[in-house]
């Protein structure tokens, strides 16, 4: 149940980031003025981010309930490692290979924080 | 670029590291009090009894609201290459904060502080480096 929770708050506020980093390219990015922002502020990209990072933040809290903050905090960043993978599959970025070596420094924190 | 100082930056940044971590230890201490207290007394809307809880948990919310406007401004001064870096501080400041301030009271074990260090490595290996480009 801890890991249910945990994984769900993980990944909805990682598919938060990507959604807003989709907005913000589709209708901010080479759009100078005000009216930009209005329409980012409706767009699906941006309402869609907005309901994952609420949600993400409501299991967050359920995840807080019953962890401890110093085990749950640090594997948060796990979603460090699917918005990397999410960037380079769904976005289309170039992601270098120390940003890999990165990921996998993340992976193995985190698998070090869940066992202890 | 942005004719305010460069310490504006430095400020927003600092500032939003600090209210991530508060933010994250007020939630757990809110959600902790209630966890000692029952989930079920929310149901009873008895505010002596759950006030603090939501409270603290109100408040962590907030800060952590805050400390995403805050890295907004970051972002629009800094590359994030240069600023994310520094999001790496926060685990740190949470971890020692939930381990030695006496209302958390968290145990700290060498498995969960090395495990900690290597997510901040991670972390700052993940943003430092390399030059990605979003194509068009």
């Amino acid at each position: 149940m801890d890991e249910l929770l945990l994984s769900s708050a993980i990944v909805l506020l990682a598919v938060a980031q990507v959604l807003q980093k989709r907005g913000a390219v589709r209708h901010l990015a080479g759009k100078p003025g005000t009216g930009g922002w209005r329409r980012a502020l409706v767009s699906r990209e941006i309402v869609g981010a907005i309901a994952c990072l609420t949600l993400g933040t409501a299991l967050w809290l359920a995840v807080l309930y019953r962890m401890d903050v110093s085990k749950a905090f640090p594997m948060l960043s796990a979603g460090t490692i699917l918005v990397l993978v999410a960037s380079r599959v769904l976005l289309g970025e170039r992601v270098s290979p120390p940003r890999w070596g990165g990921a996998i420094l993340v992976a193995l924190g985190v698998a070090l924080v869940a066992a202890s | 670029m942005s004719a305010r100082p460069r310490s504006f930056g430095l400020a927003a940044l600092a500032t939003s590291i600090v209210l991530s971590a508060a933010g994250q230890l007020a939630m757990k201490v809110g959600m902790g009090d209630l966890h000692r207290i029952g989930i079920g007394e929310l149901a009873n809307a008895d505010w002596a009894a759950i006030g603090p809880a939501v409270s603290w948990t109100m408040l962590g919310v907030a800060s952590y609201g805050a400390s995403m406007i805050a890295w907004l401004l970051v972002l629009a001064r800094y590359p994030l290459s240069y600023a994310y870096p520094f999001l790496g501080m926060s685990y740190v400041l949470v971890y020692a904060a939930a381990t030695q301030w006496s209302a958390l009271a968290e145990p700290s074990t060498p498995l969960r502080a090395f495990g900690t260090l290597l997510v901040v490595a991670g972390v700052v290996l993940v943003s430092s480096t390399g030059e990605d480009r979003t194509p068009a």
